[in-house]
């Protein structure tokens, strides 16, 4: 009997090994293995110690940290097809918006920041970039960013959100 | 496939070798489809609003048992909708906007009315296309206390709001409010509403809906300094609206004229890191007298961040009695809050990972957590 058992475990071995789905799992397995064995493999860590050194990565108009966002709740129309001053093709922007007060670390100012709204798809869904420094509930509406600054175009399906600098700020 | 063939001849001789054999079990019997009907509404039930941020025109009410841990039905709410449960919770209100080809076409603003026994849709009143079109709160659709009106906010961005009778499936009037928004129902016939400087205006109606007086108080908050949150928390006699900065403004709506009472604080004196934020900030159970509120830490901007603690005050006393810490639990930062009003009350809790937690009231003990519920679940009703 102990013979009809080796046989039958070997049998369900070899037929076991051959199936897809095991042999993807042991295909992952060996991948992850590997993986996890490759940091333990000798190599030169100097230059990871170089760019740990390095001034961190400047923030650009898709990056919701950019400091013109400092006020904004939508999409980043820069991930949209457009940019961080214009609205992706075919959308319309709202002529009325909320403001914003950011400061740039660039050149040390303040500026106002007009949020428009692009108009007329549905969500980007992209982006999504929720800051809100000194921005106020809706009975402050110039203020306000949970308005759908699209309400009074032709069409006010609220696609993403645009930052445009009105100007410096004064102090 | 040599040892496939001896596994076979294995399995084959012990069958011979006396292995009982099993007869094939009988083919299932043919299905009848059927409809469900709704259950009896349960003391733990849940309407949750989600935004769909996504995909905006596509929003919907989830109805969730917090007993039974199942979605009991849907909705739908269209696009950036205001959702309001009638006095006597038969009828829900909706008051969204349909674009005639999906995300784009001519704008129709409406108010559809949905059976809450059975979630059809029962009825519609079209408004005129300046329904207020923002984050959802208490008071961008709201019922008067006998059901007869029902207020819409209307921003243009020009404030007003329409007064409609959902029996007769009219708009009755248009309202000016002169700035001030949001409609914030009190007794059958007054409507306030949230003023730039602080203050509130109340406007009274007559009995065709029309208005006939209005009033406006003295100030009750700095819109600078230290400004209210919007979504105001239902108390045994009006409403309170928490501050940015954790101070509670309780007004009492229950005369001709609304009753500010001295604010207080959430925090204590070494507390100020500590903020409430979220898309509904606060919750309260009338009977028992609790404040539930998320909290976090955070600075200026953080209002609308979700809380990692649930705190938990005696409304009657001013004083925190329980600091619950739902982020060390497991939980994501929570948005929005809402009590059952039963003896045995559940807090129901949204958060920015689209979870909805069932807490017990009385512990703070989470006694599930169900995953994925919509998409940014941002407001609950408990019926």
């Amino acid at each position: 009997m102990r013979a009809l058992d080796r046989l039958f475990e070997e049998s369900c071995r070899s037929l076991a090994s051959r199936t897809s789905r095991r042999s993807l799992l042991g295909m992952l397995g060996q991948a992850l293995t590997g993986a996890a064995l490759l940091p333990l493999l000798p190599v030169d860590r100097g230059s990871r110690a170089q760019a740990a050194d390095a001034k961190p990565r400047k923030l650009g108009p898709e990056d919701c940290d950019y400091w013109k966002y400092c006020a904004i709740d939508g999409f980043l129309c820069s991930c949209c097809g457009g940019t961080s001053t214009s609205c992706p093709p075919g959308t319309g922007s709202s002529p009325i918006t909320w403001v914003g007060t950011c400061h740039n670390p660039g050149d040390g100012r303040d500026y106002i920041v007009s949020y428009n709204d692009c108009c007329g798809k549905t969500s980007c869904g992209t982006c999504d970039c929720n800051r809100n420094e000194r921005e106020k509930p809706i009975y402050r509406p110039s203020r306000n960013n949970d308005l759908n600054w699209c309400m009074a175009n032709a069409n006010a399906n609220y696609h993403c959100t645009v930052s445009v600098i009105v100007g410096v700020a004064e102090k | 496939m040599q040892s496939f063939t001896r596994w076979a001849a294995a399995l084959g001789l012990a069958l011979w070798s006396g292995a009982p054999y099993a007869a094939p079990p009988p083919p299932l019997p043919a299905d009848h489809l059927t409809q469900e009907a709704l259950p009896a509404r349960g003391p733990h039930w849940v309407y949750v609003v989600d935004y769909a941020f996504d995909n905006e025109i596509d929003t919907r009410v989830h109805l969730y048992d917090g007993d039974s841990h199942r979605r009991l039905g849907q909705i739908d709410t269209g696009f950036l909708p205001g959702f309001a449960l009638a006095p006597d919770g038969r009828m829900s209100a909706v008051a969204t906007t349909y674009f005639a080809r999906g995300g784009h076409g001519v704008r129709t603003d409406v108010v559809e009315f949905t059976d809450t026994a059975t979630l059809a849709t029962a009825s519609e009143i079209v408004l005129p296309p300046k329904r207020l079109q923002a984050v959802p709160t208490l008071f961008n659709v709201a019922y008067g206390s006998d059901g007869r009106f029902l207020y819409v906010s209307y921003v243009t961005p020009a404030a007003s709001f329409g007064v409609l009778d959902p029996v007769k499936g009219a708009v009755l009037a248009e309202i000016d409010t002169a700035g001030c928004v949001l409609v914030i129902p009190s007794g059958p016939n007054r409507v306030s509403s949230l003023c730039e400087s602080g203050r509130l205006l109340t406007v009274t109606l007559d009995a065709q809906g029309h208005e006939a007086a209005r009033s406006m108080s003295a100030p009750f908050f700095d819109a600078d300094r230290d400004p209210v949150f919007v979504q105001g928390v239902r108390t045994a006699r009006g409403f309170a609206f928490l501050s940015f900065l954790g101070e509670v403004h309780e007004v009492d709506l229950s005369g001709a004229e609304p009753v500010f009472a001295p604010p207080w604080p959430l925090l204590g004196p070494a507390e100020h890191a500590w903020r409430p934020g979220g898309s509904q900030v606060g919750a309260i159970h009338l009977t028992l007298g609790r404040l539930y509120v998320p909290m976090h830490r955070g600075g200026e901007g953080t209002h609308k961040d979700g809380g990692s603690e649930i705190w938990v005050y005696d409304l009657a006393a001013h004083k925190r009695v329980a600091r619950w810490a739902l982020k060390a639990a497991g939980l994501k930062a929570v948005v929005a809050v809402e009590v059952s009003q039963d003896a045995a009350p559940v807090l129901f809790a949204a958060t920015d990972a689209a979870e909805l937690a069932i807490i017990d009231a009385a512990t703070g003990h989470i006694r599930h957590v169900e995953k994925h519920l919509g998409q940014t679940p941002w407001q609950l009703l408990t019926p």
